[in-house]
Formats: C-alpha cells, sequence, structure tokens
C-alpha cells in the first residue's frame, strides 16, 4: 500500500515537474530580478535611434523595476557574423537584431529564434506594419520598429534652373527620366548621385528598379532555387539601363570612389539634380538646401511586371527574440513596450522616421515632402527586393554586379552571368539552405 | 632554504632524458592550445559538409567545391597579383637602407620617418589612403593641379588600378620594416672591407653589388618570405578598409574571402577549406624560409 502511494505521489511529483517545466517561458515572478541583453542596430537606418532606446530602456525601467534591459549596439558589418557565432553557439542576446526576411529566416532555420507572435498577443501585433516580411509556417519571427521607404528625391532650385518639370502623378517613365537627365548633363549639373564603393548603390538600384521586371518574390525565389535561369530578361535585363546611365555620364564620376551614403551627400550639397533617399536622407536635404527645395518621386518605371508599381518601404531591421533566452516574455514585453503610443510619438521626435506602427501619430510629420514619402510607404504592397536574397546571392551577385556595371569593367550579360554563377555556387555550397528556400511557401 | 629542496630532490631523480621536456612542457602546451588545437579544428570543420536535411556528410565535397567556384580562381590570381609587390618594396628597402647607411644629412630622422607608417595601425593608413586615392582625393586634386590630367585614375574604383593600389599602400607601410632590417645588418657589416673597395677604386655600385649585398643575403631571405607570406594572409585589414573587395571581385583577397564565407554566408566548412590551402601555401613558404636560414647558417658557420 505504502508502495503504490509512493508511486502515485512520485508520479504526480514528476507530473508537476514536468509541467513547470512546460510552463518555463511563462513570465518570471514580478519580484523577480530579470536581465535582457538586447543586440540593437538602428542607428545608421534613423540616426537618433540609440538616444531614444537609452530613453525607452529607462522609462521601462521605471514602469517595471525588476527588468534591466542591457543594450548593446552592433555594428553594420558585424551584424550577421556576430549573431552567426551567438547562433552556433546558442548563447547570447534575448533579443537580436536582423534585417528582415532572408537574414531573418535564415537564423529561423538554424532554430535560433522563437516566433514573437507566440508572445505578443494578436491585439497587439495587428498594429505592427509589415510583419508579413518576416512570416514563416504560419508564425511571425520578428518584431518591427519603423518603416524605410525610398524615393527619388530632387533639387526644386536645379529642376527650375534647367526648365524641368517634376511628374505630376509622382512618377515618370523611364524616357521622361533619361529625357531629363540629358537635359541635367548639358546644363553641366550631374543629373543622378549615388555611390557605389561598398556595393550599396548597385544594390538600390536592383531593389528599386530591378523589381519591376518581376511579378512576384516568388518569380525571385524561382530563380534562387535554379528553375529560372538568373540570365533571363526580366531578372538581369535592367543592368543595360543602368549600362546606359553610366556610359552616358548621367552619375557623378566619382560613384567607385563613394559609399552609398558619400554620394547621397553630393545630392545634400546641391552638386546634383537628384538621388535616391530614405525618409532620413530626404530630412537632411530638406535642412541642407532649405525646406521646400526639396521634391521627392517615385523611381521612375521601365518594368512591366506586377511589381513594377510596388512601394518599396520596409521594416529594415526586425527585432528578434532568441531560443535560448530564458526570459522570452520579458523580452516580448518590451518589444511591445517599445510599440507603446507615447514610445512611438518619442521614436518619431528623435528620427524623424515614422514607425511601423498604425498607432503611430502621422500628424507629426509636418514636412509635405516626408508626408509624400509616408503616403509613398503605406499606400499597396511593399517590397524591398534585397530582402529576399541568400546573403551570400546578395553578396557576391547583388552588389557585386551593380559595381561591375558602375565600374565599367564588365557588360550587362557579364552581370547577369554573374549572378547566375553566384546562384549555381551557393545552390552547391549550401544544399541544406537550397532545401529551405525551395521548401518556403511565401 | 629547506623548501626548496624536495623540488631539488624531485628534479634530481628525474632521468636526464626526461628532464628537458618537463621544462618543455608549458609551452608545448601553450603552443598546443593556441596554434595545433586550432589547426585540428579547422582541418576536420574543412572536410564537414552540410546535407539538403541538415545533416552532415564527412569527405572533401568542400575542396571541390571551391575548386568548382569560378570566383576562387579569380581572388587566388589578386594575391597572385600582389606579390609582384615583393621585389618591388624589397628593391626600394634596400636602396633606402643603403642610402641611409652612407650617413646622408639628418638620417636618423628619415630612419624614423621611414619606419614611422610601419607602427601605424592598418586600417588608420587604409581609410587614409581611401581619402588620398579617390577620383576626387587629394592625389588626383594635385595631380590635376601640376596639369597632369591623364595621370589621374580612379585609384581604388577601378578594377585596373585597384591592385596597384593597395600593393603601393602596403609597401608605403611594409617597407619601413625592410628598411630598419636591412640596416641593423649594414651596421654590423666589416667596414674595412668597404673602405678597402673604395681605396682600391670601387664605384657605389661596385661596392655594394659585390661586397654588401652578398653579406646581407640571409636578411634580403627572410625579409621575402615575411613578405610573401603577408601577401598571401595579412592583407585583410588593408582590403576591408580600402576596398571592401571591389570593384566586383578585383580586389577581393583570399583572407577577404574565407571572411566571406566564415561570417557573412554561413559556409563554416568553405570556409575552413579555403583556409586549409592558405595554410597549405603559407607552410611552403615558411619550410622554403626555415631552409634558406639554415643553408645561410651553415655556410656563415
Amino acid at each position: 500500500m505504502i508502495s503504490k502511494r509512493f508511486r502515485l505521489f512520485s508520479i504526480a511529483l514528476i507530473m508537476v515537474m514536468l509541467l513547470s517545466a512546460c510552463g518555463s517561458n511563462a513570465a518570471a515572478p514580478a519580484n523577480e530580478k530579470v536581465d535582457l541583453t538586447f543586440w540593437y542596430w538602428a542607428e545608421s537606418d534613423a540616426p537618433g535611434a540609440d538616444a531614444w532606446m537609452t530613453e525607452t530602456v529607462e522609462a521601462y525601467k521605471a514602469v517595471n523595476p525588476n527588468v534591466a534591459v542591457n543594450v548593446v549596439p552592433q555594428s553594420t558589418d558585424t551584424l550577421i557574423s556576430a549573431f552567426q557565432a551567438a547562433a552556433t553557439a546558442k548563447s547570447g542576446p534575448d533579443i537580436a537584431s536582423q534585417w528582415a526576411t532572408g537574414p531573418v529566416l535564415g537564423f529561423v532555420w538554424q532554430d535560433a529564434l522563437v516566433p514573437v507572435s507566440d508572445y505578443v498577443s494578436q491585439d497587439e501585433m495587428k498594429n505592427w506594419l509589415n510583419v508579413d516580411e518576416n512570416k514563416y509556417n504560419g508564425k511571425y519571427w520578428g518584431a518591427p520598429m519603423y518603416l524605410l521607404g525610398i524615393g527619388v528625391m530632387y533639387n526644386k532650385d536645379l529642376f527650375t534652373q534647367v526648365g524641368v518639370t517634376a511628374p505630376t502623378n509622382g512618377r515618370w517613365t523611364w524616357d521622361e527620366f533619361t529625357t531629363a537627365c540629358e537635359k541635367f548633363k548639358a546644363a553641366g549639373i550631374t543629373p543622378f548621385a549615388i555611390g557605389d564603393k561598398n556595393g550599396y548603390g548597385g544594390a538600390w538600384w536592383f531593389a528599386n528598379v530591378g523589381i519591376q521586371g518581376l511579378d512576384s518574390t516568388e518569380d525571385l525565389r524561382q530563380a534562387i532555387i535554379g528553375n529560372k535561369p538568373f540570365t533571363d530578361e526580366k531578372y538581369t535585363g535592367w543592368y543595360r539601363l543602368l549600362d546606359d546611365m553610366v556610359k552616358k555620364g548621367y552619375f557623378n564620376e566619382d560613384v567607385m570612389s563613394l559609399d552609398l551614403d558619400q554620394g547621397v551627400r553630393l545630392f545634400w550639397e546641391g552638386k546634383a539634380a537628384m538621388a535616391f533617399g530614405t525618409d532620413g536622407m530626404i530630412k537632411q536635404a530638406s535642412t541642407d538646401l532649405g525646406e521646400g527645395k526639396v521634391g521627392v518621386m517615385k523611381t521612375p518605371k521601365w518594368g512591366t511586371g506586377k511589381l513594377a508599381d510596388a512601394g518599396n518601404a520596409t521594416q529594415s531591421i526586425s527585432f528578434l527574440i532568441t531560443k535560448w533566452s530564458k526570459h522570452p516574455q520579458e523580452a516580448a514585453d518590451f518589444l511591445a513596450f517599445m510599440h507603446t503610443p507615447e514610445r512611438l510619438t518619442s521614436w518619431y521626435k528623435h528620427t524623424g522616421v515614422i514607425a511601423a506602427d498604425s498607432r503611430f501619430d502621422r500628424t507629426l510629420v509636418t514636412s509635405d515632402v516626408l508626408k509624400q514619402m509616408v503616403e509613398f510607404e503605406t499606400t499597396g504592397p511593399q517590397v524591398w527586393l534585397e530582402n529576399f536574397l541568400p546573403g551570400q546571392i546578395d553578396g557576391d551577385a547583388d552588389l557585386t554586379a551593380g559595381q561591375t556595371i558602375f565600374a565599367q569593367s564588365g557588360s550587362p550579360t557579364d552581370a547577369a552571368n554573374l549572378w547566375q554563377s553566384v546562384a549555381e555556387t551557393w545552390r552547391n555550397q549550401h544544399p541544406d539552405e537550397l532545401k529551405n528556400w525551395q521548401d518556403w511557401k511565401q | 632554504m629547506s623548501r626548496m629542496k624536495p623540488a631539488s630532490t624531485f628534479l634530481a631523480r628525474l632521468p636526464r632524458t626526461i628532464e628537458p621536456y618537463l621544462y618543455l612542457t608549458p609551452a608545448a602546451a601553450f603552443i598546443g592550445l593556441v596554434f595545433i588545437y586550432p589547426i585540428i579544428w579547422i582541418l576536420q570543420s574543412s572536410l564537414w559538409q552540410n546535407n539538403p536535411d541538415g545533416t552532415k556528410g564527412f569527405g572533401f565535397t568542400n575542396y571541390r567545391l571551391i575548386f568548382e567556384d569560378p570566383v576562387f580562381y579569380q581572388v587566388v590570381a589578386n594575391n597572385g597579383k600582389l606579390l609582384f609587390a615583393v621585389p618591388i618594396m624589397t628593391l626600394l628597402a634596400l636602396f633606402l637602407a643603403i642610402v641611409l647607411f652612407e650617413r646622408v644629412r639628418g638620417w636618423m630622422i628619415y630612419r624614423g620617418i621611414v619606419f614611422m607608417p610601419y607602427i601605424l595601425a592598418v586600417p588608420v593608413v587604409g581609410t587614409t589612403f581611401v581619402y588620398l586615392l579617390g577620383l576626387n582625393g587629394i592625389l588626383n586634386t594635385l595631380l590635376r593641379g601640376l596639369g597632369l590630367n591623364g595621370l589621374a585614375h580612379d585609384w581604388i574604383g577601378s578594377a585596373d588600378w585597384v591592385i596597384p593600389s593597395i600593393a603601393a599602400v602596403i609597401i608605403y607601410r611594409e617597407m619601413g620594416f625592410g628598411v630598419v632590417l636591412f640596416l641593423a645588418r649594414l651596421m654590423s657589416l666589416d667596414k674595412e672591407i668597404l673602405e678597402a673597395a673604395e681605396i682600391d677604386g670601387a664605384n657605389w655600385w661596385q661596392k655594394h653589388a659585390y661586397i654588401t649585398l652578398p653579406q646581407m643575403s640571409a636578411v634580403i631571405e627572410f625579409f621575402v618570405i615575411v613578405e610573401l607570406i603577408t601577401m598571401l594572409s595579412w592583407v585583410f585589414a588593408y582590403v576591408y578598409t580600402m576596398t571592401g573587395g571591389g570593384p566586383g571581385f578585383a580586389s577581393t583577397v583570399m583572407e577577404f574571402y574565407i571572411w566571406k564565407h566564415a561570417f557573412a554566408y554561413r559556409s563554416p566548412g568553405i570556409a575552413s577549406a579555403l583556409a586549409v590551402v592558405l595554410l597549405g601555401v603559407t607552410t611552403v613558404l615558411i619550410v622554403l624560409q626555415l631552409r634558406l636560414r639554415s643553408k645561410s647558417l651553415e655556410e656563415t658557420l
């Protein structure tokens, strides 16, 4: 009898212990001291983001005195590699930062993350914008903070000086664009400023111009997994347009001596008629050239793919909860706190970049040109195509092929062949990643 | 004193053949941990290949894959081109060392100036030269100011010029090491032989070609081998800070390519296989250096 009771007691005890273990995802008791480590990146996209985070951590501590958030700013160059090392060691931050889609999913497939949607309520998440960028297997794996779009900013004074009229509908055709470029060139003004020493100038052309030949991101995935050739016109035909522009001298001649942001500075200094710009860059241009002197339009249209009319806004960076975190619920609570209306307002005041949240008060945006950007970023489908590339294809094909054209060290055909060759190399070297990309239903 | 006795007794009891190894053990353990273990780890890692189902396969697949990668050959060629900087650097360092050795006025100041770049951190040198060598950088501004527009190139933005430009920056920094090395050897030479040659009417060229250089062969060989190894496996920081491997792959070198695969592309196996190939080439050079040194030592004795 005693033995039977003992067995029952033991079973009950084990059940309790198992249930306790299953419940380890639950929040820690309110008085338990919780230390969260947050590997944070945003300042490069949104200057002021670090100061905002410092303020946010203090504000969170005021309402949750038992939770300490230790923010470790991350460098752009080592953002992926540092977290890769952490994922390999299964040890590191509670909250990590990675660029949306491709990089995030890479870590999902390495089993380094837990879905944010498992810890944040649907009521809260329904307010977050662009969460689909990190949707996989019906779950959301990243929390957005802001929306970043890219438009073509233009110098109104230079337009008037040369007699070029900005598009009335917010967008030129490609012919209208190149005609305007020719006029600026003839007037001795650099039509379009850009830098591509670090390869990102070419990557922006891919994301803004290259996208226009595609019908969907699925089109791109088919080429990545090898079902379609990258040499097909719809994927890489746009390099001819870029090559033509380089040959005609429509870019600043030192494009390969300057990084992307250094190229944009030429526009801020009034040395070029147009340039790609994020919200932050446009804001800076308005400061440098004068309020009302800067206009913005969508990237000129050349393609006939269904994505030719899509916007390009992305959350850029996503905040992720790591699988090894002992406090995933507290991590999620902090991410939700970052989206409280008071924090969203503070975010905009610090950075001038709109928050990726439907509760964001858009009346805070007072500049006409930035209002126009917000309109672009929140209307219709939004796809930042570079997010949908495996890192190796992005680094060795996207960034490199653009440099080939800007440096005139190869032809558009060489650029297309490079994409195809790098994709083949990636497929051979990463059969496990290839399998994930093949299985990924977008 | 008495407390030392047990240890002394212990050592005294050890066979003479074991005792030296005991002294070497800490150093050997340190070398094993710092050098041998990582090499074994990399060798092992280079043999693991990811399978489509996420499992690992063991074999030489990573080596086959890197030899099938067309970028690999361009990267090797870039390292090969950089090797041409070694003879230029060596000749320049020798020339400067000899000029300084002949006690030109203020030679100690010049020696300090020549050596200074060598103590600067490579990223500092690299970043500075990015500003100097840009299309609208200081060098081209000077050239255009002198009316030499034809000589103003996009030094780091052009696929044709980027490797020579990086090589020039490496020469600028590494040459100081050679000058100091050669100068030290020159100062230890027997001056009477040079004076005798002068009395016999030898000119500057004959004096150094037939007397100075033969006596410096060991140190020149050492410098050349060290710099060859540098060009193969110590140029990452120059490339990273100056060009990021571009334009295209025009300045991507082995180290940079290994780094990309290891940290950006999640391919530790490929990175390890590349590292093993690089290790193999540098090992050949190190063995060559050791053989040359032992040969010259034998000749000296």
